[in-house]
């Protein structure tokens, strides 16, 4: 560090020593004054970066800054802050006045945009200037595991076909019961078409011994029989007919 | 090719594999160390007045503060300077206080008791802070307030200064331009003592000076120059202590006579050792408060044991008395001061007991037996400090931080050891990875099986095999414990404390050699578990190891370092030492036709040489334009399995990877004009294969890079001195292609037999990879960077760095940064399938990323990894001041059943399904079930060979 300032010292001709204080207001986001210890800021511009720890009033103090223009970072284990832009300038308060102060000015800045490219003005002054930093949100480092949930069993597709399903079965038979005769007839009626034929007497076993394979075929009953022979389980089937 | 599709697909759909939280604390573990605490530097104390428990403070020999709760050891703050921190480094803190105060380096910082807050810092450029004493009273008045400190500086304005306790502004200062070697301050109620070391200019002995300073005004009281004729500054024993009498010792050179002074008097005092044997070393142990009793202990060590005096300080008299000894005992220990009230007390801790004695009379106020542990066999007692509960003249409790010889710091509460911490293993210098005694075993069995005839090699394996049976009752009896465990979903920490050979290849041992010279094993998957601890100047007594380096073989590791010629060997299952005759050099891994070429960084170039060592003639050598400087070079690990040699892009098209085992990427900047370049070689013919540059560089900051498989990364920061674009840190990544086409293998495809992977093989000159490369702004500076390992390379990679600012290490998946993403539009549908998103500048670092979540890995100097037993998973290992370890699936866990898989549930709902079952079976008769179940069947079978037919069709 010290080699650093000395090379700066070098480097700008008029050697300031700008101060100022970057503060962690009380927010609802946060509650500065359990962030760990170990949380800092730092200035980034050339070579080693400045580095303030967190101090006990949940400020950043920066001392003996030289000119120059600065990436503030905040680095926190709990939370996110927006990286600002700092400039410390030394500029004649009045103009022709001899005199010469620091002037430090802050803005917001973003990263992967040109420098140039500031954001709101986050407050400028003089020597003991204090910005307040804000803090974007706090870290979440861990992944939920998808628990189990009775409400997303019920979400599954799966799930949902087979209760449709359940409710067919079961509550087919009961509507049947309760129609009025006239639509009974017209529904048996339509039935008898439907491929699923014939054994009304037995709906179960005909559901058993529909052959799914030749009525995907886009085969008939009679014609499908022609083909039974290639396969054991219509077969079966004719046997039981 | 389709599986290839399909995996890649697989891969580009995986999320970014985040910790669960779960696994988080279980499958990870990190030694959070401070180092070797120093002697005087290390003390318990209230973090505020009033507080109940006291906190263990210390400073390390490395200039770490931290803070331990001597309850159970953890860690309750701490703070790291930067690395080039010198000086000494003291602590102190003012009794009932909430500060405790630091002088490392050049600045003095006073720390918030409790929880680590800074609360003032003061520097003073150019100075080192030489010693450090917090003022406790002021004209005989205990100052309640904050307390002020006296700090002495050396080198840079030489002198003493005097801070405000409450916010470090400098109250006076005293300068001392006599040119004498400061040496430490000392307060006592009425005057601050500077003491130095006065060389008298025509030559003669070093002789102490002590000058007094008010406390008020810091202006000199008086300046007197001591009969002392020191040989070295090293035989001052002791210097201070803020009692009413403080004191100065000091020994001649061969330890025989004791000489002490009390500060503010001329008068010298000397006493004789009290054993016959030499005395290696004289400790003097005082008490530190000032309104206690002035008495202090002398700790006299022989190379069979040790003895010590106790000795009583006149006020009034300004005398000092010899009260009485206490006998040798055989063995090292050491002697630690507490005081209560006025009344001090000391405790001797020896390998086996720890005895309590008041200052006033020898007799015993308390004995304590220490209950052996493993963790301290063989070792001793170095130095340490004691809380003492005296009720009614005995000693009712002791507890006793204790340094011991093999590095441990252990907490002795009342002959119980309550805590160790590993603090040997703070500052690794070098790491690698070994297997696990098991796993070696089976590896030397199957060797010799292998090198045998057929019949020999199956009765040697029948017989292994009969011999492994007698495992079979353990295993028996453990089993009906896993099941229940397992489905329970208790974890399977319960294996951690015995290794055993582990199905899913977790367990594996690090072996880590420290800047101390100490080596160590770790079992990473038992949450870091030290195997063995050794020292390494047992293997060479005269040889000091300040910067080992490891390199591990099968079954041993080799260790070199600059103070040692030759290498040693030792054995990485039990840390014995092996001879060089013991390991038959490794049938290395040359076949054939095969040639090494080794390479390595001499004078700014890189050089290649033919064969295994470096010689006089290098085959090639890389000399960087003129004016670059070489930072680093980084090659392909030498196991980097690739699974497919092919990237397979939306279209099904191929884009063939550049895959040549002999890269180095070389990185170099150019100081004057602020670039900073990037050279890729082939290390076997030295060719240059790739070159690019980058403007606008801040050269003095580390550019870590890293290369594996067909990509290369590498990051660096941006220099604001020039008027560059944008401002932060930047991270490079490029991948390599045999040609820009797809389908196309560049100037291989004429060669009807050629492949990359050989390039000596092929024709002409190395052909020269398609690179494709992308930059992205990243929000921190990463000092270390490099590539997950699985066993096939299936997996797709993660990128790890090591960000030091947030102490953490951070795993990018390779999706986000594959230099494919599409620039200023959206990615096509082809492009989206393979995965790609539109190209972004900026990558944010998600704390999903965080390898380390809420640990804050501190000092971390280099990340290795290991491939383990399962394909998705790979092992990693942080090491640097802290050792942290994890295991990372980049690809999400796809071959193990991890914890989100709940076993219960799973019993639960076929139980269900059971009672289902029951429930439904009325419904259907006995014999339609029957036929159900038949027809099923053969339905099944049916459409399966339909399905058969039509495959064998296309």
């Amino acid at each position: 560090m010290k080699t650093i300032l000395s090379s700066l010292a070098l480097l700008v001709p008029l050697t300031s020593a700008a101060r100022f204080t970057l503060h962690i207001p009380n927010t609802p986001v946060a509650n500065p004054s359990t962030l760990p210890p170990t949380t800092h800021a730092t200035l980034q511009s050339s070579g080693e970066p400045y580095t303030a720890l967190l101090t006990r009033s949940n400020v950043f103090s920066f001392t003996n800054i030289t000119a120059g223009s600065y990436l503030a970072t905040i680095h926190c284990r709990d939370l996110a802050f927006e990286p600002l832009r700092i400039d410390v300038t030394i500029e004649e308060p009045v103009e022709g006045s001899s005199e010469r102060r620091e002037v430090i000015r802050t803005w917001q800045t973003f990263l992967g945009n040109e420098w140039d490219n500031k954001g709101e003005d986050r407050g400028s002054g003089g020597n003991g200037l204090v910005v307040d930093v804000r803090p974007i949100g706090p870290k979440y480092y861990f992944q939920e595991r998808g628990g189990f949930s009775p409400l997303s069993f019920l979400k599954n597709p799966m799930i949902l076909m087979a209760l449709f399903s359940m409710v067919l079965i079961f509550g087919m038979p009961y509507l049947m019961e309760n129609m009025d005769p006239e639509t009974k007839a017209e529904f048996e009626e339509m039935q008898k078409k439907s491929p699923i034929a014939g054994a009304a007497t037995n709906p179960a076993q005909s559901i058993q011994n529909f052959d799914m394979a030749s009525w995907l075929a886009g085969k008939s009953e009679q014609s499908a029989s022609s083909s039974r022979g290639h396969s054991p389980a219509p077969q079966g089937k004719k046997q039981r007919n | 090719m389709r599986l290839h599709a399909v995996l890649a697909l697989a891969a580009c759909l995986a999320p970014a594999a985040a910790i669960f939280e779960d696994d988080a604390y279980h499958i990870d573990f990190h030694h959070a160390l401070i180092g070797h605490p120093k002697r005087d530097a290390t003390f318990f104390q209230k973090p505020y007045a009033g507080s109940k428990a006291s906190l263990l403070y210390t400073v390390s020999h490395n200039q770490t503060i931290g803070a331990v709760n001597p309850k159970d050891g953890a860690l309750v703050w701490r703070q790291a300077f930067p690395a080039a921190a010198h000086g000494r480094g003291t602590l102190r803190a003012g009794e009932d206080q909430d500060t405790v105060v630091s002088a490392v380096g050049d600045r003095i910082t006073a720390w918030s008791a409790s929880d680590g807050r800074i609360v003032w810092e003061n520097t003073v450029h150019g100075a080192i802070m030489e010693d450090l004493e917090i003022l406790e009273q002021e004209d005989g008045i205990t100052n309640t307030e904050a307390k002020d400190s006296i700090v002495l500086l050396a080198e840079k304005s030489q002198g003493v200064k005097r801070l405000d306790g409450k916010t470090g502004r400098v109250k006076w200062s005293y300068q001392d331009t006599s040119g004498d070697t400061p040496f430490q301050v000392s307060t006592s109620p009425t005057a601050i003592y500077y003491i130095s070391l006065h060389t008298p200019m025509l030559g003669g002995y070093t002789k102490l000076r002590v000058t007094s300073l008010s406390p008020i005004t810091g202006k000199q009281l008086d300046q007197y120059t001591l009969n002392s004729e020191l040989q070295s500054p090293e035989d001052i024993l002791f210097a201070g202590a803020n009692t009413a009498a403080p004191l100065l010792a000091w020994t001649d050179k061969s330890n025989k006579i004791l000489k002490v002074n009390i500060i503010g008097s001329k008068g010298v005092s000397s006493f004789n050792a009290p054993t016959k044997d030499a005395v290696e070393s004289i400790i003097l142990h005082a008490p530190n408060r000032v309104n206690s009793l002035a008495h202090f202990l002398v700790e006299y060590h022989t190379a069979s044991g040790h003895a010590a005096e106790v000795y009583h300080v006149d006020v009034n008299k300004n005398s000092v008395s010899k009260a009485y000894s206490l006998p040798e005992l055989a063995g090292p220990g050491t002697f630690t001061t507490s005081t209560s009230d006025a009344n001090v007390y000391f405790t001797r801790v020896t390998t086996d007991e720890i005895i309590v004695v008041s200052s006033v009379s020898h007799g015993v106020l308390g004995r304590w037996a220490i209950k052996g542990s493993p963790a301290l066999a063989g070792s001793y007692p170095v130095h340490g400090v004691s809380e003492v509960v005296v009720k009614a003249g005995t000693a009712s409790a002791v507890r006793s931080a204790v340094l011991f010889a093999n590095g441990q710091w252990a907490l002795i509460r009342n002959g119980e050891l309550a805590w160790t911490r590993p603090e040997f293993l703070a500052n690794v210098a070098s790491a690698a990875w070994a297997e696990l005694p098991e796993q070696e075993a089976l590896a030397h069995e199957l060797e010799v099986e292998g090198h045998q005839n057929v019949l020999a090699a199956y009765v040697h394996r029948v017989k292994r095999h009969i011999k492994d049976l007698e495992h079979l009752p353990a295993w028996l009896q453990r089993m009906p414990a896993r099941i229940f465990n397992s489905v329970l979903g208790k974890s399977q920490d319960s294996g951690i404390d015995d290794i055993q050979r582990d199905t899913f290849g977790f367990h594996k041992l690090v072996v880590v050699a420290t800047e101390q010279g100490r080596l160590a094993a770790l079992d990473v998957g038992a949450k870091g578990k030290i195997l063995w601890n050794i020292a390494l100047s047992q293997f060479a007594p005269d040889t000091t190891f300040s910067n080992p380096s490891l390199k591990a073989f099968r079954g041993y590791v080799e260790v070199k370092d600059p103070g040692f010629e030759g290498s040693l060997f030792v054995n990485s299952t039990t840390g014995g030492l092996l001879s060089s005759q013991d390991i038959k050099l490794q049938p290395a891994f040359i076949e054939g036709t095969q040639k090494f070429i080794t390479f390595d960084l001499i004078d700014d170039e890189l050089k290649g040489y033919s064969g295994l060592e470096t010689g006089p003639q290098p085959v090639w050598t890389f000399t960087p334009p003129k004016g670059e400087r070489i930072l680093s070079y980084a090659a392909r690990p030498l196991n980097d399995p690739v699974a497919s040699i092919g990237k397979v892009l939306g279209d099904r098209s191929v884009l063939y990877k550049y895959l040549n085992p002999n890269l180095i990427l070389v990185t170099t900047v150019l100081d004057s004009a602020r670039t900073a370049s990037v050279y890729l070689l082939d290390s076997a013919s030295g060719q240059l294969l790739y070159a690019t540059s980058h403007d606008h560089v801040d050269t003095t900051r580390p550019m870590p890079a890293t290369i594996s498989e067909n990509w290369f990364s590498y990051s660096f920061t941006v220099d604001s001195k020039s008027s560059s674009v944008s401002r932060g840190y930047e991270l490079v990544v490029g991948d390599l292609f045999e040609s820009s086409l797809p389908d196309d293998r560049g100037p291989l495809g004429a060669i009807s037999n050629s492949s990359t992977v050989q390039p000596s093989a092929a024709q002409g000159d190395a052909a020269k990879p398609y690179v494709i490369s992308q930059t992205y702004n990243i929000p921190a500076e990463i000092s270390h960077m490099t590539v997950t390992q699985t066993r096939q390379g299936i997996t797709t990679r993660e990128l790890l760095v090591t960000v030091p600012s947030s102490n953490s290490i951070i795993g990018i998946p390779r999706m986000v940064i594959d230099p494919r993403r599409p620039v200023g539009r959206d990615p096509t549908a082809q492009e989206a399938l393979e995965g790609l998103s539109r190209y972004s500048p900026v990558i944010p670092f998600d704390p999903k990323w965080y390898l380390n979540h809420k640990y804050e890995v501190m000092g971390i100097k280099e990340v290795i990894t290991s491939e383990s037993g399962v394909e998705s998973t790979s092992l990693v290992v942080a090491y640097g001041l802290d050792i942290f370890g994890t295991r990372v699936t980049p690809s999400l866990a796809f071959d193990v059943l991890g914890k989100g898989f709940n076993k219960l549930q799973m019993l639960l709902t076929v139980a269900a399904l059971f009672v289902g079952v029951l429930f439904v079976a009325p419904l259907v008769s006995h014999t339609d079930a029957f036929q159900v179940l038949t027809r099923t069947v053969a339905y099944i079978t049916q459409v399966r060979r339909k399905r058969i037919n039509s495959l064998w069709t296309i």
